[in-house]
């Protein structure tokens, strides 16, 4: 007894304490590990965020030019408006040439004027045909409008202030456009062009809008092929398939096939939709077929997953109860993995929806300047337009690019929001 | 080497007093079940059935008679097969994945096992409750009202009312919950939701319930309850179940059925078995010298 009290005996909790310590310290340490990577990636997504909002917020204004328009007989050819075809051969620019030689009167040169005429956009011409057509009884009158000012000038005004960009712009456009802007008659004004029109090869009057409904004619195939294939694929494979060499397959191709490049998808689509099939080229069935095969795999191993999340137990009571397999299927099964299954499809939406590289192998990448009505009519979509836009020359594309950008990533925000939306109001306890 | 050593002479040391558990367990492979595993007018009666896992046989050569609104309590070490021969009977072991049932198996003198037999309807007359509770993650009344609904027992909205309280009822669980019908099954404790698992067993009228293990995943107050329901279902039902309390199969049944390495060694009256026991294997398994 006494020797043993004597001996400086480490009791168990001494030696817990000591590792203690340790612990602590190795959890501290890979708690700061796990905050340094969140914050690295929400520090990337910033520095996106603002190099494509800063790039990007210009798009969503655009220069308009006040002028005095005179809707004249003489110089439209129009002498009654319900006439189609006076109508439709209407010299409209030929009005705004004359509004801007008004306004600058001192210009007489042919080259020069010329060169003024450049300041208004053909969107100008549209424009008042619009409001005649709107209203006749401004045939022969003289109004005073803002009219879409051209790209150049455009690029031009935003930078008056900053870091000049003159572009293809001449030092007399430059000097038309400085007095202007000192009478107060150019103005940002919100583009609603962006939002409203189709492609176009005049960036003043490019939209977005051909592309994302182009977009949800694709997703929208997408959706109604993929999602209902895919289910019913993984349904099988986990419920009523027997597991045998075969089935180990076919997952093993299932797994290999969301592993394969995308592109991969556009040269099959090529060779199997539209060389053999006949589908129209460029249009959004075919994209849709194409996306189809994409997001099939994703689609088929998130919902197996969420099908064998299902606690056995329930399966077995329903058996129990004496429901056949189709009914513990339909009553139990697809119910609670069905949270599981839609973040899954949802998920290979988004990723449809981003997808550019096999579109560009079907047509995709067309120029289409009409706003698609209808799955076959030729279209483009999001990617593939910002894809466009980031290669053409004009200097006003690159803020149209990165609106482009926003516009898409809104679309994604929008999904993943749903997605976790769909998951908290389906998700039940067990 | 000493501990063989040592082995060898425990083992001839009890050889002298009695046989030594392998030589008992050769001898059963070869032997009847002893006591009285047959009898006139049975509900369900099985005969020389067999069960493989794969290759594995997991139930030897079983005949066994379930009297009607009787209870029978399978006994045996873990692993011995009581499982497996409960789930032959609603053929639940179709589920089980390489599962394999020969023999004859009659429900009132049909076979369950005949291609003429419907498993729906099969599992509507005989009526399982598991081991662990699994509720439904529906509404308490879902639950209950899901036999019903399943196999068109309820025409009206009011019979159907009606089955789910009665069903409750005879569950010991109405008053508990009466009042939170529609509030989640998964939400209620344990004990609740095993009866509520019975409540959805009974809501179909079953002429037979399985229950494999009930009560082992409660309190002993819990399974008070569920043997006195148990007690009061016999009037109406017959019943077969496991359970690895003695006491409880001793408080339950009318009969035991002792099952020992897939092999039906005993099936006895309850008081029988539990006073006297015909073999030796039973004798050490409830005396607690293996199990
Ligand atoms: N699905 C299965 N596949 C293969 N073998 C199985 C399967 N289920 C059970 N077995 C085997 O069959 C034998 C009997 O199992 P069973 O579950 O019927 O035992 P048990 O008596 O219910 O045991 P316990 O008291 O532990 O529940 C065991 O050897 C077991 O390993
Ligand atoms: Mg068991």
């Amino acid at each position: 007894m006494t020797d043993q009290a004597k001996a400086p005996v480490e009791s168990t909790i001494d030696k817990v304490n000591k590792t203690l310590a340790r612990r602590y310290r190795a959890e501290k340490r890979f708690r700061l590990y796990g905050m340094l990577s969140i914050g690295f990636g929400l520090l990337a997504l910033v520095v996106l965020f603002t190099d494509i909002i800063s790039k990007g917020k210009g798009a969503f204004l655009q220069s308009y030019i006040q002028l005095e328009v005179t809707y004249d007989s003489d110089v439209l050819g129009v002498y009654d408006v319900n006439d189609e075809d006076q109508m439709a051969l209407a010299n409209f620019e030929g009005v705004v040439k004359q509004a801007l030689r008004n306004r600058f009167p001192e210009v007489s040169s042919r080259k020069d004027k010329k060169e003024l005429y450049q300041l208004a956009s053909l969107g100008a011409a549209f424009e008042l045909r619009k409001q005649l057509t709107a209203d006749p009884q401004l045939l022969g009158k003289t109004e005073t409008l803002w009219l879409l000012a051209d790209d150049d000038i455009d690029t031009y005004y935003k930078t008056i202030g900053g870091e000049e960009f003159i572009g293809a712009t001449s030092d007399k456009q430059r000097a038309w456009t400085k007095s202007l802007v000192d009478a107060d008659e150019i103005e940002l004004k919100f583009n609603i062009n962006f939002f409203t029109r189709g492609d176009s090869r005049e960036p003043e009057l490019a939209g977005i809008w051909g592309a994302a409904k182009g977009s949800f004619f694709t997703l929208l195939i997408t959706l109604v092929l993929s999602f209902p294939i895919g289910v019913a694929a993984a349904i099988y494979l986990e419920e009523f398939a027997p597991k045998n060499k075969w089935t180990d397959l076919i997952e093993v191709n299932i797994n290999n096939l969301a592993a394969v490049p995308s592109i991969i998808f556009g040269l099959l689509g090529l060779a199997v939709f539209i060389n053999f099939f006949h589908t129209p080229r460029s249009t959004p069935i075919v994209a849709g077929l194409v996306l189809t095969l994409m997001t099939l795999p994703t689609i088929i191993i998130s919902s197996r997953a969420a099908i064998k999340a299902v606690p056995p137990s329930i399966r077995q009571a329903a058996m129990g109860m004496g429901a056949s397999p189709m009914q513990v299927v339909l009553h139990h099964v697809l119910p609670l993995a069905m949270p599981g299954m839609l973040t899954g499809s949802i998920i290979g939406m988004a990723q449809a929806l981003g997808e550019s590289a096999p579109l560009l192998m079907i047509g995709l990448v067309a120029f289409v300047v009409d706003v698609p009505g209808a799955i076959n009519d030729p279209a483009t979509v999001l990617p593939v337009q910002i894809y466009l836009w980031a290669d053409s020359p004009e200097r006003a594309f690159v803020e149209k690019t990165s609106a482009a950008i926003m516009v898409l990533l809104a679309f994604l925000i929008a999904m993943n929001t749903l997605a976790v939306f769909l998951r908290k109001r389906l998700e039940r306890r067990w | 080497m000493t501990s063989i050593a040592t082995e060898q002479a425990g083992e001839m040391l009890i050889s002298k007093t009695e046989r030594t558990e392998s030589q008992v367990v050769r001898d059963i492979e070869h032997g009847e079940t002893v006591g009285e595993p047959l009898m006139e007018d049975a509900k369900m009666s099985v005969r020389n059935t067999d069960v493989f896992y794969g290759d594995k046989q997991a139930i030897f050569g079983v005949d066994l008679d379930i009297g009607k609104n009787q209870v029978i309590a399978m006994i045996g070490p873990s692993g011995c097969g009581k499982s497996t021969f409960l789930r032959c009977l609603n053929r639940m072991n179709d589920t089980v994945e390489g599962c394999r049932v020969s023999g004859e198996l009659t429900l009132d003198g049909s076979d369950i096992y005949s291609k003429k037999m419907d498993v729906v309807a099969l599992r509507a007359r005989i009526g399982m409750v598991f081991q662990k509770p699994n509720p439904f993650p529906k509404s308490i009344y879902d639950n209950v009202a899901y036999g019903p609904r399943l196999h068109g027992l309820a025409s009206r909205r009011g019979e159907l009312d009606e089955i789910v309280e009665n069903s409750l009822r005879r569950a010991s669980l109405w008053d508990e919950v009466k009042d939170r019908l529609h509030s989640p099954g998964t939400g209620l404790s344990g004990g609740q939701q095993q009866r509520l698992c019975i409540a959805r067993a009974i809501a179909v009228s079953p002429e037979v319930i399985l229950m494999d293990e009930p009560c082992s995943a409660l309190d002993p107050i819990a399974t008070a309850r569920i043997e006195e329901l148990i007690a009061e279902l016999r009037e109406n039902y017959t019943i077969a179940i496991v359970t690895h309390s003695m006491q409880q199969a001793a408080r339950v049944s009318q009969r035991t059925a002792y099952f020992h390495l897939g092999h039906l060694v005993e099936v006895n009256d309850t008081e029988k078995v539990f006073t006297s026991p015909e073999h030796e294997l039973t004798e050490a398994y409830i005396t607690g010298r293996f199990g």
